[in-house]
């Protein structure tokens, strides 16, 4: 089974959803504001368990499940690299030792995206079956 | 022997932008002209005298062949009929005339710029399987929707919503709330807040005029994803990612680059030359549809049959190259919107750099294109359709950063480098990270966008000037080669933010979706093509479909039991 009637269903659910917390958001300080923010929010969060109540009917994809403390690992070392460049530009005034740690804050968030995420999504790969 | 005679290549390639580099530094910066000393704004008489000379009712009733008389004082209005044309009338007539060109020029180039879906839907299908053209078709269609709802929804005041005073397009004041984070004792802009759904005071005309700029921009970042997820994304969650990252991912990264926030404030703040530039979007939208392409591709996984048990990858040829290759000169011509488009206008401020920068991209496109198919050519054995046109948006993509800060030897050197960078980058996302990216946009989009992002950093030749400083630093944007080492560190900082917080944040969007909806398609589908199962209809009803060959049937085997 592919597209269905309940994917557009919940499809249009999102979108109302998220059009209506918007709405809230653009008008939160007036009186309406926060209680259409809270029904969008409400009717965002339903429209994905909709999601997930269809999913098992959409038939078995191509792919095993990987190890997810490894990806969490691979997006934290992504992450981690911006915060050593973004404390570098604090912890020196001089160009090249900020040069120096944006490049070693660049190379760690390598390491989690094309080592790490790679080797952790690799792991259980269906090719290897 | 084959990777000595790669590097052969790579070292000729490297000497010949070397040498081009040379020439370029030998260009001498031509000599300042002195400013002349403004003219005193017309008396009344003047204007009289002037009014008294225009052509009569008669003489325009004769018509004007030769344009000579079309377009005078008669044109302009006075404010107030019984007093007649005042020299205000007139100053005010000049600012409106400003505005109009630079309006006029931006929505043009934003209209190109939208014209670049049709490219990207060429490119991306071509390079498909026919048995999943109509689905990816529709993706870039879809998308353009998708991208502009969520656009005006929020996407829009996040990015601009602070982005006030931009004199190209009257200053636009209403955008005038950006939300900052005071740390280190500096004021970091974060996120905009005027401008949801384009009420209130947003209801102005530069306000309009930006608005549909940015959205084609955003909205080709969007579709970049699209192509590395062809045929096995399943509609819905492209659906639901692409409103995701049109509300929140691309704005967040636009509204620190663009928008007043704390990257366009590094030279400000800490001196880091004239802070994150990005003329045009090499990191803003390419890395950014880049980098989410990567993220959304490892989770979404490789094609059934594309990898062997031993891990060797198998070729999937797309079914028509002639749309690949229109698509490619398709792109190119709205990447003369994308870059050029981006100083905001034509009229003052520096804006006549506008002819550089064309000039600028469609060098680089030509030497990204060489760059591409002579590596191919040379180590590969044959002139490669798919990886020219990969080469040709390659250098596209990479000079739309630097395009507005350097000259055109420098130009065809971004643009050769990321020729070859493109093909090296394809051979590494497929071989090594064993990525599948049926289009390649994670190496056009990503790997050259960062680069684009390097190069302004070492390129950036001074000699620029739109309205006399950058992110409110005086002078021109200078690079590592002459002279300005700060504003490598800039850019470096704005690398680190792609790949540390863009990525990160497009995959943890993601990982979420795919536990709520699920990425990919099921195996069946999969096998069958996504056009009847997921669209409906066939893109190509009368194409006689080929059997899969033997490698695609195992691996369907392997992949459903």
């Amino acid at each position: 089974m592919a597209a269905t009637t309940g994917q557009g269903r919940g499809f249009t659910t999102f979108l109302v959803g998220l059009t209506l917390a918007c709405v809230g958001i653009a008008y939160f300080s007036s009186g309406f504001g926060k209680p259409v923010f809270a029904i969008g929010l409400i009717i965002f969060v339903i429209s994905l368990f909709g999601f997930l109540k269809i999913k098992p009917l959409e038939g078995k994809p191509a792919m095993n499940a990987s190890p997810a403390v490894m990806k969490a690992l691979g997006a934290f070392l992504a992450a981690f690299g911006w915060v050593i460049t973004l404390f570098g530009m604090h912890v020196t005034d001089g160009t090249t030792g900020r040069i120096v740690l944006a490049l070693v804050g660049i190379a760690v968030s390598l390491i989690g995206m094309i080592f790490v995420l790679p080797t952790a999504f690799n792991k259980n790969a269906i090719w290897k079956a | 022997m084959n990777l000595i005679r790669r590097c052969c290549l790579i070292l000729c390639l490297v000497a010949l932008g070397v040498s081009i580099s040379a020439v370029a530094h030998g260009q001498a910066a031509a000599p300042v002209a002195a400013p002349t000393t403004a003219a005193a704004p017309p008396s009344a008489a003047e204007l009289k005298d002037a009014a008294a000379k225009a052509p009569t009712t008669d003489q325009l009733k004769a018509g004007d062949p030769g344009g000579s008389i079309t377009g005078t004082i008669n044109d302009v209005a006075p404010s107030d009929p019984k007093v007649g044309l005042t020299s205000g009338d007139v100053a005010n007539q000049v600012g409106q005339n400003k505005l109009g060109i630079n309006f006029t020029w931006t929505l043009v180039c934003g209209f190109l710029v939208m014209f670049m879906q049709a490219g990207f839907a060429m490119v991306e299908s071509g390079l498909c399987r026919v048995k999943n053209a109509n689905h990816t078709y529709m993706m870039n269609f879809f998308v353009y929707g998708c991208g502009l709802l969520a656009y005006w929804l929020i996407g829009f005041a996040i990015q601009m919503g602070g982005a006030a005073g931009n004199s190209n397009l009257g200053g636009l004041q209403p955008l005038s709330s950006e939300h900052p984070l005071t740390l280190f004792g500096k004021t970091w802009g974060i996120f905009g807040g005027s401008g949801m759904f384009l009420t209130g005071h947003t209801y102005d005309v530069g306000v309009m005029v930006i608005f549909l700029f940015q959205m084609v921009f955003m909205d080709t970042a969007l579709t970049i994803v699209t192509g590395a997820c062809a045929e096995r994304w399943k509609f819905l969650t492209f659906s639901v990612s692409s409103v995701l990252m049109g509300a929140f991912t691309y704005p967040i990264f636009a509204n620190w680059a663009w928008g007043a926030g704390w990257l366009s404030q590094l030279g400000s703040n800490v001196g880091l030359g004239h802070g994150y530039a990005d003329f045009a979007g090499s990191g803003v939208v390419h890395s950014v549809g880049g980098v989410t392409a990567l993220a959304v591709a490892l989770i979404v996984g490789p094609r059934i049959g594309k990898y062997n048990r031993d891990g060797s990858s198998n070729p999937i040829i797309g079914h028509d190259i002639s749309a690949v290759l229109i698509g490619c000169f398709i792109l190119a011509f709205g990447w003369f919107g994308f870059n050029p488009g981006s100083t905001l206008g034509a009229s003052a401020n520096g804006n006549l750099r506008i002819g550089s920068v064309a000039v600028n991209t469609m060098l680089a496109g030509c030497t990204g294109t060489f760059g591409a198919l002579l590596y191919m050519w040379a180590l590969k054995g044959k002139p490669d359709a798919s990886m020219s046109g990969n080469g040709l948006l390659a250098g596209l993509v990479a000079i739309t950063a630097p395009s507005g800060f350097v000259n055109p030897v420098n130009s065809c050197i971004i643009g050769l480098i990321a020729g070859v960078l493109v093909c090296l980058s394809c051979s590494f996302v497929e071989n090594v990270l064993k990525v599948d990216d049926p289009v390649g946009a994670i190496s056009v989009h990503g790997a050259n966008g960062l680069w684009g992002v390097l190069s302004v950093g070492l390129f950036a030749d001074g000699t620029s000037n739109y309205g006399g400083s950058w992110n409110g630093v005086t002078g021109s944007v200078t690079g590592l080669f002459y002279g300005d080492a700060s504003q490598l560190a800039a850019q470096l900082v704005g690398i680190s933010t792609l790949l540390g917080f863009v990525f990160t944040f497009s995959f943890l969007l993601n990982w979420m979706l795919e536990i709520f909806v699920g990425h990919r398609v099921s195996a069946e589908t999969e096998m069958a093509g996504l056009d009847i199962p997921e669209m409906g209809q066939l893109g190509y009803p009368e194409f006689v479909f080929r059997a899969e060959p033997e490698t695609m049937t195992a691996a369907h085997a392997m992949a459903v039991a």
